[in-house]
């Protein structure tokens, strides 16, 4: 991606969540004179999780960039980790559409395992993941990158079959399903849409 | 990226709500078939419905799986076949329909409408030809559908043809006997008949559509039903304006999903997108009927007094929803009231709390009209006549499309119960009131003048 300085680094923060972590966070990165290029945060049963990009005019250690975060947190108990952003070794581009798969059933060992299993055999990426206990039921969403050339009968059949094993309803549908039922924008049509990766 | 409650909630309307696409209708236009022989007529009709349409099947069957949506029904709609009939006979009729019956099975649909004549201010030679072998037609083919309109906003009302279509009901229902005048709940008797409607049996491809056009028809009184019942749970207080609301929303989301899916088929055929038909479409299956809405709404006995206010304000939340969510809305797109196709109204019918006057009242507020009634078998002509030129008025009127699916069901009786099969339901036998109490009025035949509203230029 494209920062604002030229070094660019990933830094990643963990913690219990409570009020305030995100501007001790940004308050650090600041006075070290870094921009924030990207970030992105979520909670999950009472944790909190937060990536941010970013950079700065000159070069630092990542190491003194997370100490830093680190005692901003004082007695948070920030896990902080930062490594260099080098640009990631880009695999060769594949037309790729978004698909979502959804998956519910009585919860069990070996879920996630057993479908993220699959979809890395057939080269798909997971954008986005989502998953929540409650009670006895498990549900399971990912956002993919399928890649074009798979037939999607065949990829809904596999997972179908290895739903009923696990005694989980499971479905592949566009994305588009769910934009055009949920947001207020024009779909391009999908054999017009064919991203690249 | 999308949220996780919106996947929900979709999956949660896609799946335990039972929303699917109701009919995707490839409508041809087949005025290029015509011939002055018979037989070479028939073999360019074949070729030219069998060229068009023998993908349609699975391309909706593979463009649904892609999206997790199932289309119920894939259907043809041709347009007027009276155009081809002009200088032919019955016998020709009959023979035009056995091929329009064997090509949509070759391609896999289950309906194929278009036997239609659009008589509002006169008949020609090819609409008589059609009306005169209605009963023959329909009930010597499966799959033909057919439509007459007899009235417009701008023509006004053709008695005659009303009258005439009196008797070709009960000739249908005598023809069609030994499936109880089944062959009638094929034909749909039209004012204002609409250009692109993509459900049966009145869909037809009008004038002024292109060579070939995809048109939606999408459904969901379960999804609205269970939406207002979601959203009665969540706030114990809601006024009507919430209600109506949330149809509104519920409407704008189920439109969407035909469009989408309308445009993924147009595409992949070759051929123009239509319209988005926003009808709720009942079906019999229990959770699938605008009566339940009804009775979500509050009217616990449908027929009862607010019924009409009540059915007025789930059709105009319905449009709105609709309206904002696709530029291409057309066909009938409104709640359907047909009456064997929806248990809850069924169930009212045999309760004694709806009547045909209170079901004629609900049509004027709604699409599309009389729909699936099963009368006795004894109505006289005349009177299935007056009771087609009452649902015409209303749609004179009020500038509406209103439409008549009776069914005169030969040797029943009132509330004796008629099953149809299928998705045409059951119903018991609904009671005509002063029957035969109409008939100088139809004898006087002729057209009954354009109202004032056809004066709108």
């Amino acid at each position: 991606m494209m920062t604002r300085f030229e070094n660019a680094y990933v830094l990643d923060v963990m913690s219990d969540d409570h009020p305030g972590i995100v501007a001790v966070v940004s308050t650090a990165v600041e006075e070290l004179g870094a921009n924030i290029d990207a970030c992105s945060q979520t909670v999950l049963g009472g944790y909190f999780t937060l990536i941010m990009i970013v950079s700065l005019p000159q070069p630092v250690e990542p190491d003194a960039l997370a100490e830093q975060v680190r005692r901003a947190g004082g007695s948070w108990d920030l896990q902080v980790m930062a490594r260099r952003a080098a640009a990631p070794t880009a695999p060769p581009p594949t037309a790729c559409d978004r698909f979502v798969i959804t998956a519910s059933g009585r919860d069990q060992p070996g879920i996630v395992r057993r479908f993220s299993q699959y979809l890395a055999g057939k080269d798909i990426n997971i954008m986005d993941l989502f998953g929540d206990r409650s009670g006895d039921e498990f549900v399971l969403i990912g956002q993919l990158e399928v890649p074009s050339h798979w037939e999607i009968r065949m990829l809904q059949a596999d997972l179908e079959q290895m739903g009923s094993e696990l005694g989980f309803a499971v479905r592949l549908q566009h994305e588009n399903v769910f934009l055009a039922t949920n947001q207020l924008r024009w779909l391009m049509p999908t054999n017009a849409k064919t991203e690249t990766r | 990226m999308l949220r996780t409650d919106e996947i929900l909630s979709t999956i949660r309307m896609l799946h335990a709500e039972h929303l699917d696409v109701r009919a995707v209708t490839l409508a041809v236009n087949v005025e290029d078939c015509a011939a002055p022989g018979v037989d070479h007529l028939c073999r360019k009709l074949k070729e030219k419905i069998v060229s068009r349409a023998s993908r349609l099947v699975e391309v909706c069957d593979r463009v649904g799986t892609k999206y997790g949506i199932p289309v119920v029904n894939k259907r043809l709609a041709i347009s007027p076949i009276s155009s081809l009939l002009a200088g032919h006979g019955r016998g020709a009729a009959l023979q035009v329909a056995s091929v329009l019956d064997a090509a949509a099975q070759t391609c896999g649909v289950d309906f194929v409408g278009g036997f239609t004549a659009l008589v509002h201010k006169g008949i020609s030679s090819g609409d008589r030809v059609v009306i005169e072998s209605l009963p023959e037609v329909l009930a010597k083919t499966q799959k033909v559908c057919a439509s007459v309109n007899v009235a417009s906003r701008k023509a006004g009302i053709n008695m005659d043809a009303v009258h005439a279509m009196g008797h070709v009901l009960k000739d249908i229902a005598q023809a069609t006997a030994a499936q109880k005048g089944f062959g009638c709940a094929k034909l749909v008797i039209f004012s204002n008949i609409p250009e692109d409607n993509p459900f049966m049996a009145g869909a037809y491809m009008g004038a002024g559509e292109p060579e070939a056009t995809v048109n939606i028809g999408v459904s969901g009184p379960g999804v609205v039903c269970s939406a207002l019942k979601r959203r009665l749970e969540q706030v114990g207080r809601a006024t009507l304006g919430d209600l109506a609301e949330e149809i509104k929303i519920t409407s704008f989301r189920v439109t969407r999903v035909g469009e989408l899916i309308g445009r993924e088929v147009a595409a992949e055929l070759g051929v123009s997108f239509g319209i988005v038909d926003l009808s709720l479409a009942p079906t019999p299956m229990v959770g699938d009927s605008v009566g339940e809405i009804l009775r979500t709404l509050g009217i616990d006995h449908i027929g009862a007094p607010g019924s009409t206010a009540a059915l007025a304000m789930l059709n105009d939340a319905v449009k709105k929803g609709g309206l904002f969510a696709s530029s291409s809305v057309g066909g009938l797109s409104g709640a359907f009231i047909p009456v064997s196709e929806d248990s809850a109204l069924a169930g009212a019918v045999r309760h004694g709390h709806l009547v045909l006057e209170k079901l004629e009242a609900m049509t004027s507020v709604c699409s599309v009209g009389l729909d699936m009634v099963a009368v006795p078998g004894d109505t006289p002509a005349e009177t299935l006549a007056a009771i087609i030129a009452d649902e015409m008025a209303i749609g004179v009127i009020n500038d509406k499309t209103t439409a008549c699916r009776i069914i005169p069901v030969p040797g029943a009786k009132p509330g004796d119960w008629v099953d149809f099969g299928g998705l045409f339901g059951s119903a018991p036998i609904i009671e005509v009131r002063n029957a035969g109490a109409s008939d100088a009025f139809i004898h006087f035949g002729g057209r009954i003048p354009a109202p004032l509203q056809s004066l709108g230029n």
